[in-house]
């Protein structure tokens, strides 16, 4: 298989960016990501433009944000798989550039989300769900992942502390990220206290709507080499479909069957094990979900993830720190962004410059992205 | 936008054009259905038009009764706009003996402190306004 790296990255202040447009986002992050990779705008060849676009004024945003990044006549195109978008934006820029068709490509993770009335939101979430057999019940997608919970507490007996403890543990790291949208840490009280959204999931158990970009350049090994001395070469990649209807989906709803098929292909693409990463950047949309990620790739055994957690397994230091630049919950959730801003904490810490939270000799970096309520998800493993 | 039926289905429609809109007269007459393939014999339920295996069309309109088991639910504070008033409902899924599933509301009668998993609950259709719905309620 045709080796394919990552040469650079960029990531913008994500959280309310009411100083900026979606175009301007994305430039934010392409021109730090060339100032990373020391190259110029004229050695990408093509640009793959990730965000789940129901959320952007803009129709086609491709289109704008290729003529603002000055990348035109070249090829761009959009890229949708809701909060999966970016991660799947780079699957995309892996087979384009490994087929040959491409050298250097930018994959261009940005969204625009502040900018909506509330109420366009509250609709919007009321959408998230299949909109024939379950929105005209008033889901939402906190609700979705609440059921899930439920489920977990119920079977496992893990408790709202277990779950307040992701938040707690997450914000602790997000202090620590200059780019993050919340830079305060929270108490357990805290997150116990806030409201509730969809039981057991209060507000602090909940990631935020934010305003983002974040982009990663994706080269074939011949220009890899030219360009870095330290590539982040992309050893696995996995991605993997579940039904959209609730009512679809098989088993006890205590974990996710679409990450576990995602991370199988993943895994047998890089030819690796669970017990072999070194730090990994999970969806923490909301704090079930961290702790059913952790067992759906194979951190820790069914109904053990608030055992990882309470051990300190999934601090910096422990056997496998998880969302240590914040995640969802701290960095904010610009949907189109995130999969290219948790790969982008990956090649930081590949490359040794994450700075305060620096995994000692970390070579092998997995992401995790879901897609909406759960219809996709991608598992992505990079090696130093 | 054109209103062909389906715009009746649950507390608030997004689709209106369906081949499977004969539900709501069903529902409307108290009655709650699925489809079955005529040639393999499986069962859908919510409906479909096309059976997914034996790729026909030829599908028959069959009763979903009996008991159904829960799996999970959340209590929903915070609604899309047009749930806002209704705050807080709880939302349910629940598994038929032969392992079909359905999602949706739990009766207003049922105590939350009540619900746990593998309770026992029927579902029964219900009208709302000019719509039809099916929720899920304690068994008679």
């Amino acid at each position: 298989m045709a080796r394919v790296a990552i040469v650079g990255v960029g990531q913008s202040k994500f959280g309310k960016r009411n100083d900026a447009s979606l175009r301007e986002l994305a430039f934010e992050a392409y021109s730090s990501a060339l100032d990373d990779a020391e190259i110029e705008s004229s050695v990408i060849d093509g640009s793959v433009v990730c965000s789940a676009t129901h959320y952007d004024k803009q129709r086609s945003p491709a289109g704008v944000v290729a003529e603002y990044l000055g990348l035109n006549p070249k090829p761009t195109f959009n890229v949708e798989a809701a909060c999966a978008s970016s991660a799947v934006g780079l699957r995309i820029a892996w087979s384009l550039v490994s087929s040959g068709l491409h050298d250097v490509m930018a994959v261009v993770g940005v969204q625009k989300m502040t900018e909506l009335a509330s109420k366009e939101i509250q609709e919007l979430m009321g959408r998230a769900g299949d909109v024939m057999w379950e929105s005209p019940f008033g889901t939402t997608m906190p609700a979705y992942y609440a059921m899930y919970a439920t489920a977990h507490m119920a079977r496992y007996g893990t408790s709202e502390e277990d779950l307040a403890k992701v938040t707690v543990k997450n914000r602790k790291y997000g202090a620590k990220n200059p780019k993050a949208m919340f830079q305060k840490p929270v108490s357990v009280e805290e997150v116990l206290k806030s409201r509730p959204v969809a039981t057991p999931l209060k507000l602090f158990d909940c990631c935020a709507n934010a305003d983002g970009a974040a982009v990663l350049l994706v080269a074939n090994a011949q220009k890899a080499k030219k360009i870095t001395d330290s590539p982040v070469w992309i050893a696995g990649l996995g991605l993997a479909s579940s039904p959209m209807a609730l009512a679809g989906r098989r088993g006890p709803m205590t974990s996710f069957e679409v990450t576990k098929n995602a991370a199988r292909s993943a895994y047998e693409m890089a030819r690796v094990k669970p017990s072999e990463i070194d730090v990994a950047e999970v969806h923490d949309s909301f704090s079930i979900t961290e702790l059913l990620n952790y067992e759906d790739l194979g951190f820790a055994k069914p109904g053990k993830g608030a055992k990882l957690l309470k051990d300190g397994d999934s601090e910096l230091g422990g056997k496998i720190p998880v969302n240590i630049d914040g995640g969802l919950i701290s960095k904010g959730h610009p949907v189109g962004a995130t999969g290219a801003s948790q790969i982008a904490s990956l090649v930081q810490q590949l490359r040794k410059e994450a700075g305060d939270v620096q995994v000692d000799g970390a070579k092998l970096g997995l992401a995790q992205n879901i897609g909406g309520i759960g219809m996709y998800a991608a598992v992505t493993i990079l090696r130093a | 936008m054109i209103w062909v039926g389906f715009e009746k289905f649950g507390q608030s429609a997004y689709i209106s054009q369906t081949k499977v809109t004969p539900l709501i007269s069903y529902l409307e007459k108290g009655v709650i259905v699925g489809t079955r393939c005529k040639k393999c014999g499986k069962m859908y339920f919510p409906p479909r038009a096309d059976c997914v295996d034996c790729r026909t069309s030829e599908v028959e309109w069959v009763p979903i009764e009996g008991r159904a088991r829960l799996i999970t639910f959340t209590e929903v504070y915070f609604g899309p706009p047009a749930f806002e008033q209704s705050t807080p409902y709880v939302l349910g899924l629940a598994e038929f003996d032969n392992g079909l599933r359905v999602f949706a509301p739990i009766s207003r009668n049922l105590d939350r402190e009540q619900l746990k998993m593998d309770l026992e609950l029927v579902l029964k259709p219900r009208h709302s306004g000019e719509g039809v719905f099916y929720q899920l309620e304690k068994p008679d």
